[in-house]
């Protein structure tokens, strides 16, 4: 079983500085944070969770943050559950795509992403990373993605769902370029409404919390519509567009205008060859957190269905938030399951089968296994 | 539309009607004209010199098809680049735009949607529908 949306952190920021270029180590020990330092340096969103967005069973016992503990989300996830490969996605690094000054954000992504190799690969081998890239430095991004995405441990670059404009924009097309050469998905998790990228909606700011992550889906819709416009799956066929955290119900419907209006308006995208939502089901893929919940359970299927979205969804649970999907009680029809919970994640992150670590614990080191 | 024409009508195979619409010189090369057939209502277009003829209702959503712009369109491309051709070969729906070839009915943006289309041959000067 693979856990696509895992979240690891650090017991305190500080475990960063050793990894931070020297050019921004000063900054980093000395320039402004959000509150009191110990801090991570990114803008924070305004719809602040009332009860912290982490699970309160998660808090480790000697103190820190939730997902710092290795051995506390072995026991709650990874053995509990027999996570087979757990894809982690960080927790406030994605949050660098909030900064305004692009090279001290990618600096910080970079950082990150040495200590995710160096901390937490090693620990487990059914850990796999995400390499955390700032979108808003394009270049930069993809420098990092070819300086550190043929790690073995590394199965994807990473982005806020937050962020200055849709991820198909061309401005963004030296990360995607970068990913179909080291042959990584593209993902996008839910984050970074802050700072100087874009608002949740596009009517102007929601008050609530809960209202808030209930909308979020509608980035997910505008990153997923402007990949597929603007050719993004034509110029790099290998390419993949990895949504998570986005939702999943609005999939079908948003396909469906994507292919009613394109139809009408081809003329305008006359690179496209096929209709979106063929793009979609060939190049996207969905977690499954936090899967909705209609009144009869049944009636969220056929709709994705429709779409073809057996082959698109990849199950996560979001350890340790506040929104976490116990493995143990998702509900999925019958004929979905190994589809979602292992062989679209396994064909993803080509991971081949049979290669489950029998040591758990034994850990990639030097890139091969011990 | 442009015209509703009184079409005679000749016995032609079984199952089939020829119907004679109108002088082939009155529809002059980039010109259109609706024709009520029985019931059918159709288009006639005549495209660099070559005759068609279209249902004039939209596989969409049944709108009037041939009463919509005959126009070119954005050329397939492998770039950011909008190269415009094919004019006067392709029909616009006058409801929601959906662009089709008029030779054969073929829906641009879709291989699974495609405009009916009938016969159209000219016949001592005449232009003849088979239906």
């Amino acid at each position: 079983m693979f856990d696509c949306d895992v979240h690891n952190t650090w017991g305190t920021v500080e475990e960063l500085r050793p990894y931070i270029a020297p050019a921004f180590r000063e900054w980093f020990d000395r320039g402004e944070v959000p509150g009191t330092r110990p801090a991570f340096p990114a803008a924070h969103r305004a719809w602040l969770h009332p009860e912290d967005f982490k699970r309160a069973d998660a808090v480790p016992p000697g103190g820190g943050n939730a997902g710092s503990d290795y051995e506390l989300m072995c026991e709650q996830l990874l053995d509990r559950h027999q996570v087979d490969y757990a894809v982690l996605t960080g927790d406030e690094p994605i949050e660098v795509s909030t900064l305004a000054n692009p090279y001290y954000a990618q600096a910080l992504a970079s950082a990150y992403n040495d200590y995710l190799v160096d901390v937490w690969l090693p620990r487990d081998r059914r850990l796999r990373g995400s390499l955390v890239v700032a979108p808003q430095d394009p270049q930069g991004a993809a420098a990092e993605i070819r300086r550190l995405g043929d790690h073995p441990g590394i199965v994807q670059a990473l982005v806020s769902s937050g962020a200055q404009r849709p991820y198909g924009d061309p401005f963004y097309h030296p990360i995607w370029d970068a990913c179909a050469e080291v042959g990584l998905p593209f993902a996008v998790h839910l984050g970074g409404n802050a700072g100087i990228n874009g608002g949740p909606t596009g009517c102007g700011p929601p008050t609530f919390f809960w209202e808030t992550h209930a909308l979020l889906c509608e980035t997910g819709m505008g990153h997923l519509a402007s990949t597929i416009a603007h050719g993004v799956f034509e110029k790099w066929p290998s390419s993949r567009l990895v949504l998570i955290e986005c939702g999943i119900a609005w999939v079908p419907a948003l396909l469906w205008r994507l292919d009613e209006d394109y139809r009408a308006l081809r003329k305008e995208t006359p690179w496209l060859r096929r209709l979106p939502s063929e793009y979609a089901h060939d190049h996207v893929r969905l977690t499954t957190q936090p899967l909705e919940q209609p009144r009869d359970r049944e009636s969220l299927w056929p709709a994705l269905a429709d779409i073809g979205a057996r082959d698109m969804l990849l199950f996560a649970s979001d350890y340790p938030h506040w929104d976490f999907e116990s493995p143990a009680t998702l509900q999925l029809p019958v004929d979905w399951r190994s589809a979602v919970l292992d062989t679209n994640a396994r064909e993803l992150y080509r991971i081949p089968s049979g290669e489950e670590p029998t040591q758990a614990k034994e850990a990639l080191v030097d890139g091969q296994h011990a | 539309m442009v015209s509703t024409p009184e079409a005679s009508t000749l016995p032609r195979g079984p199952g089939e009607r020829r119907h004679v619409l109108f002088p082939a010189s009155e529809l002059p090369p980039g010109a259109r004209r609706i024709v009520e057939v029985g019931r059918r209502s159709i288009g006639v277009f005549n495209v660099h010199g070559r005759f068609h003829a279209l249902h004039n209702g939209c596989p969409h959503k049944g709108g009037p098809l041939c009463e919509g712009r005959v126009c070119g369109t954005t050329l397939p491309t492998d770039a950011y680049t909008f190269d415009y051709g094919r004019e006067g070969e392709l029909i616009r729906c006058a409801w929601h735009g959906w662009e089709f070839e008029i030779a054969t009915g073929q829906a641009l943006a879709d291989p699974q949607v495609r405009a009916r289309t009938y016969p159209v041959s000219v016949v001592d000067g005449q232009l003849v529908l088979t239906l």
